[in-house]
Order: structure tokens, then sequence, then C-alpha cells
């Protein structure tokens, strides 16, 4: 019968073009796919800070209540802690502590804090309440914040004896992290 | 006395200021800018900016401190005197490229910039060709024309058409009498 040889010859046709449409399509889909995949688990915010291996960018700032400013210059030298904080942010309330703590212990160390969009009154409250063991520097305007590429609070970079940032920490941090990143701080520079 | 205490101040309190936002900047290389000019340039740098702490928002457009805080930067550098490219890629320094809504056209930015146009042009050939194709296929002295089978399979039947097979077609006749009331397939007034 004529109509029964007629399906029997589409199919092969339609394969040939399906084969076709089908190497186009991965040709294209592939690749997004390999590059979906290979970024399934980054998190779009987190950016490596083209600041690490760089000199830290200077700052002299006051002290919360007031004193002479402090600069990074005047602590060449000695491996330098700077954390960025905020008393809205409660992950800062977390390593405070650990920072305190590494700050009593690292003697040899500087640990300053940045406050980080935040009134001064409030941080002198929460810092009386809290023993601190490094100052903390007002940051008008949020100058330094951006000069160093903060995104949020807490975020701390680890400054070598020769002011170049050896590691930026982002989020909470605890004491065995420090006492790593500061070893670090430590061989770094001359 | 009073400008003179100013002055004092002011000299005290701007060199490390200078020196916390400008590393690397250089000296400015345009005219310092003043007036409306100066609002119409803030804003246009800023929505070349990538607010750090927003979603996808430019530092234009986004109410948040950070934000705030860098267009006042913006702001002061162009007042200095400083140009568009010194100021982003000053910023850029601290926030990496992450932080320019515009890429750079550089490396692997080209895609970004004319992967589209060269996927649609790719697209609209592909497509014209496709058509072209078939247009082709449609023509006179083609296959479907000339083989019966093919002809028979892209061709619907007639309303007349009977089956090749006798006893099919009188089965076929039997059944549009029943429906319609007659046996072909037009009525037989209209035929």
């Amino acid at each position: 019968m004529t109509a029964a040889s007629t399906p029997g010859a589409t199919p092969a046709q339609a394969a040939r073009i399906n084969t076709r449409v089908l190497v186009m399509g991965l040709v294209i889909v592939v690749p997004l796919i390999a590059i979906l995949v290979l970024n399934l688990g980054r998190d779009p915010h987190t950016v490596r800070s083209p600041l690490v291996g760089r000199p830290a960018p200077a700052f002299s700032l006051v002290p919360i209540g007031g004193g002479d400013p402090v600069s990074l210059e005047s602590l060449r030298g000695r491996p330098v802690v700077i954390n960025f904080w905020a008393t809205w942010c409660v992950p800062c309330f977390q390593e405070h502590a650990a920072l305190a703590a590494a700050a009593r212990g690292l003697r040899d160390v500087r640990f300053l804090g940045v406050v980080y969009e935040d009134e001064e009154v409030r941080t002198q409250a929460f810092l009386q309440q809290r023993e601190s063991a490094y100052p903390s520097l007002m940051d008008p305007e949020g100058k330094t914040a951006i000069a160093y590429g903060v995104f949020g609070v807490p975020e701390t970079f680890f400054i070598d004896r020769a002011g170049r940032i050896v590691e930026k920490y982002v989020g909470p941090l605890e004491r065995s992290t420090i006492s790593e990143l500061v070893a670090r701080a430590r061989s770094g520079g001359p | 006395m009073n400008a003179v205490a100013l002055a004092l101040l002011l000299a005290l309190a701007a060199p490390p200021q200078r020196g916390a936002s400008a590393t690397g900047i250089g000296a400015p290389r345009g005219p310092p800018l003043s007036g409306a000019a100066l609002d119409a340039r803030t804003q246009e740098i800023g929505e070349l900016l990538r607010c750090p702490v927003c979603q996808g928002l430019s530092v234009a457009d986004s109410p948040s401190t950070m934000a705030r805080n860098m267009k006042a930067q913006v702001r002061e550098k162009l007042a200095a005197g400083y140009e568009q490219e010194q100021i982003l890629s000053d910023f850029e320094s601290s926030y990496g490229e992450f932080v320019r809504l515009q890429p750079t056209m550089r490396g692997v930015n080209w895609l970004v910039w004319f992967g589209p146009l060269a996927v649609l042009l790719g697209g609209g050939g592909i497509v014209a060709w496709a058509l072209k194709r078939s247009r082709r296929d449609a023509g006179p002295g083609d296959a479907t024309q000339t083989d019966p089978a093919a002809r028979a399979h892209s061709d619907p039947p007639s309303r007349g058409a009977l089956p090749d097979d006798p006893r099919l077609a009188a089965a076929v006749r039997r059944v549009r009498q029943l429906a319609y009331g007659w046996p072909d397939g037009v009525p037989p007034r209209a035929s």
C-alpha cells in the first residue's frame, strides 16, 4: 500500500534532522550547563578582595571617645589586625570575645576595631559593657571602609609588618582562625 | 582669627583623609566641577557603580548609607577634578571589578559586550538558511511533487476521494450516506 511506505520514509528524514539539531543544541546548551554547575556552590557576593597581597590603604582615625588619631603608618613594623564591626551586627558580638582574648594573648600584634556605620555613643556603651582589649576607631563617612572594600560586617584584615594585606576574613572569627591568620601575618613581610 | 583656626584644622584633617581614599589614583586629570555639572556627573558616575551592600542596585539608585558615602566620595573627587575613569578605577582597587556596573572592554568581558550580538547574528543566519532551504524544498521539480507516496503524505485527500480497496471504498460510501445523507464527498446539488 502506498500509504504504508510514506511513514517509513519520514522518520528516517526526521532522524537525520534531529541529530543535527541535537548536536547544535548540545553545543549551545552544554557550556551553559557547565557554567551553571561550576558556579552553583558559589555565593555571588563573595568577591575575592583585590587588596590581598597589596599595601593596606592608609588611614588616620580618631578612637571612640576622642584622643589622638591612630594611623596605620604609625603601626608599621608590627602585624596589624583590623576588624570592621558595628553594634547592630550580631556576629560581631560573637567574635568580640575571641578578638579581645587574642589581643590580650598576642602582645606583638596590634588589634584595631573600625566602626562601620554606627553611632559613637552606642559603640562606647557596648565597649564599656564588655571590657575591650584594643581601641576602636570612628570612620566618618565610611571612607576607610570603602577604601578597604568592605561589603558588610564583620570583616577582618590581617596586615603584615610591611603594611601589606595578607588576608581578608569575612564573617565572625574564632580564636583558632585568628591565631592561624596572625601567624601568616607574622611570617609575611620583612 | 577664625579663618586661621579653620585653615589649621583643614591642614590637619585633610591629608590623612585624602591618603585613605586616594591611594594610587594619581593627580586630577580634568577640570574641577561645581554646581549643576557636578550634580549631573555625580549622578552619572553613581549609575556606573554597584552598591556593594545591595542586590543589583547602583550607587545612584540605592538609599543605603554605604551608597550615600560612596556618592559623597564621587562628588568630592569630581569637585577636585578627577576624571570618571580615575574615580571608577579607584573604587575598583578596593572592591574589584565587581563594583563596575558596566564591565570594561577587556579580556573575557568582550563576550559580555558582543556575545549577545554574535548569538543574534548567528541565530538570524540559521533562521535565514532554514527558510531558504524550506522554500527550495517546496519549489517545483521537488521529490514531494513527483513521488506519489510523498505527495499522498503531504496532500490531504479531497472530500470526494475514496480508498483504493473497493471493499473499504464501499464502506466509506455507506458511512457517508448514513452521516450526511449522500454517498459522495460533496452534496448532490453542489456537484
